[in-house]
């Protein structure tokens, strides 16, 4: 083969390696622009990959939905319609195996397993991560246990964006501060 | 090696061993063949260089600056890309010598990897280790092609690994084979296959010549679900399919040290036979045996090419003796699924068959005056001896007298052989 049609070749595979990530921004930068904000409750742990870093993992309230409805294969994905509660975060409004004609905004997450002993719909959303420097993923998570202790109830939350089914995950707040922020004082 | 042989050369004249004329016409051989091969050295280096900068960039980004914001995070994802691809681009244009290429090639597949997972902490993005490892791989793959990269094409295999032991074996896992393994091998063989055409005794293809067998054996494991006793069958298969690709003249002409499947395959099947010599392991193989499952089909498969891979050696003539260890597998298959009838035949028959196979072995060594395959041989008998040394109902004395045999077989067969070797020196 000629260079120069080598070259061409590797222009096109060099521009495959940049339009990948690329897109992966385009589209999270898009959900953020114009999607609407969503608060989730939720508890943080820390565990690390080994070329991404420390993140924390997120567990969400709205992780267990009781239904009567035991049709679900785990793996299968779930359409999640959001409503916001009397406090402003985020409540499950209904579910369904297929889209649906709604009005609220809806999450494409896995089913993780019906659980038939208790009618609860476990369910895996799709933004479980929060990337964080490596010092304060740890701390993070002592300091939303701290922050369990106090009176209020569940106060660290999730803030998504979420728009057409796709969501990102903004940030991580407890007492209404971001988690960097507060791991910081 | 050469300038070894050029500092030999006034010693040899010296002692009129050979001429001037002789010494100069080697000299200047060993000096042109010496400017037409690039410096190895300096290959080694340069690639070692972009690794460990590649790696260490990627340990930077994963420290994850939040004092950066998204802007300034995201142009520092595309910078290490772009540069790597400039250089490999600058490589192909101007015909870059092979350690330009191989250096910014791993520069690059490291780049392409802390572009993505940069990409990754800004927005939070989902996903799992073993996806992430897919989207990397596939996204370096053309470049193995277009450099003709063997590191790469190194790199690839062990990333293909680590995504399958990922998504196979982790506990996160849900137990899923990782079937993509198979596709993403099967992607790097055409240049895998184009080194043994071109450069059959290269040391990057010996390399290669291990690192396919050593992951493939790696990987395997991932692919037993929950049924583990045919774990055994399958691991002796694929060891049978090494030892069968390590006896065509291709690989067996060469060093040894250069034909990993035989040594793979050969040690793997033993290792699984002195497992498998135990009473206990057929007692519970009988318990546990599933058939028609997803292993006992990948075992069927792999049995299949391993029969055609001998088949072809046969019709080709390439197997001139007998030799047990290409069969063991078809042996082995025959005693796992008609052996249920009771756990005493196939334990001794395994048992028969591991002595045999070490006689064999020791007698391969004797006739070639090698003193690894006598050894080796050796070792499969002292192995067999010390697994039937925790079967505790067998008499102390008759165990303690087996080892006693088998230390004097050490001694006795590696002294007949010097003495052999001498006398054939001296005449």
């Amino acid at each position: 083969m000629k260079t120069i049609h080598l070259f061409i070749l590797f222009v096109l595979v060099a521009l495959i390696q940049l339009f990948v990530p690329a897109q992966m921004i385009f589209n999270q930068e898009n959900t953020l622009d114009e999607g609407k904000a969503y608060k989730f409750r939720t508890q943080p742990i820390d565990p690390t990959d080994p070329f991404r870093g420390k993140y924390i993992t997120l567990r969400y309230d709205i992780n267990a939905y009781p239904t009567t409805d035991s049709i679900w294969e785990p793996q299968q994905d779930i359409f999640v319609y959001l409503k916001t509660d009397s406090l402003g975060f985020a409540k499950i409004d209904q579910v369904s195996k297929i889209p649906l004609e709604a009005e609220s905004e809806y999450i494409i997450a896995i089913v993780n397993v019906y659980d038939k002993y208790q009618d609860v719909l476990r369910i895996h959303l799709p933004f479980d991560r929060f990337y964080m420097k490596e010092t304060k993923a740890k701390d993070a998570e002592i300091a939303h246990r701290k922050a369990q202790r106090d009176s209020l109830p569940n106060n660290t939350y999730a803030l998504v964006f979420v728009k057409d089914g796709a969501s990102v995950l903004e940030n991580v707040f407890i007492n209404d501060i971001p988690i960097s922020d507060y791991v910081e004082k | 090696m050469h300038s070894k042989i050029i500092k030999e050369l006034p010693d040899l004249i010296k002692n009129e061993v050979i001429s001037k004329e002789v010494a100069l016409k080697i000299e200047s051989y060993y000096r042109s063949k010496e400017e037409d091969t690039p410096n190895k050295l300096f290959l080694v280096f340069g690639v070692f260089g972009s690794l460990l900068i590649g790696l260490g960039l990627i340990l930077i980004l994963a420290h994850n600056w939040d004092q950066f914001s998204r802007a300034i995070k995201t142009i520092f994802a595309f910078l290490p890309l772009i540069i790597g691809q400039l250089f490999v681009g600058y490589s192909i244009l101007k015909k870059k010598s092979r350690t330009w290429k191989e250096a910014s090639g791993t520069f690059l597949f490291f780049a392409v990897g802390a572009s993505m997972a940069l990409v990754s902490q800004i927005y939070h993005l989902p996903g799992d280790l073993s996806s992430f490892l897919l989207t990397w791989m596939l996204l370096c793959l053309p470049v193995i092609y277009l450099l003709k990269s063997h590191v790469l094409g190194i790199l690839h295999i062990v990333f293909a690994t680590y995504f399958a032991c990922e998504s196979g074996y982790g506990y996160s896992s849900s137990g899923n084979s990782p079937w993509l393994y198979i596709l993403m091998i099967a992607l790097v063989l055409p240049h895998y296959y184009m080194l043994l055409k071109q450069n059959p005794k290269a040391n990057i293809t010996s390399l290669l010549n291990w690192f396919i067998p050593l992951s493939a054996t790696i990987v395997l494991g991932a692919f037993v679900e929950t049924n583990y006793s045919i774990g055994f069958l399958l691991y002796i298969i694929l060891f049978g399919l090494f030892y069968n690709i390590g006896k065509i003249p291709f690989f067996y002409k060469q060093q040894l040290r250069r034909n990993g499947y035989i040594i793979i395959g050969s040690i793997g099947t033993i290792i699984i036979l002195l497992w498998t010599s135990f009473t206990w392991i057929w007692e519970d193989l009988i318990r546990e045996v599933v058939f028609f499952s997803n292993e006992f089909y990948i075992a069927i498969a792999l049995f299949l090419g391993t029969l055609a891979v001998l088949g072809y050696s046969y019709y080709k003539k390439w197997m001139k003796e007998f030799h047990l260890f290409q069969y063991v597998f078809i042996f082995f298959s025959m005693l796992f699924f008609f052996g249920f009838s009771s756990e005493t035949i196939p334990t001794i028959l395994v048992n028969v068959l591991l002595f045999v196979l070490g006689l064999i072995t020791i007698k391969i060594g004797a006739d070639r005056f090698h003193f690894g395959v006598l050894n080796y041989g050796l070792f499969i008998i002292t192995s067999l001896v010390v697994c039937r040394f925790f079967d505790t109902n067998m008499s102390f004395v008759i165990r303690g007298l087996l080892f006693v045999t088998v230390g004097f077989g050490f001694f006795i067969t590696n002294y007949w052989m010097l003495k052999k070797q001498k006398q054939i020196l001296k005449k």
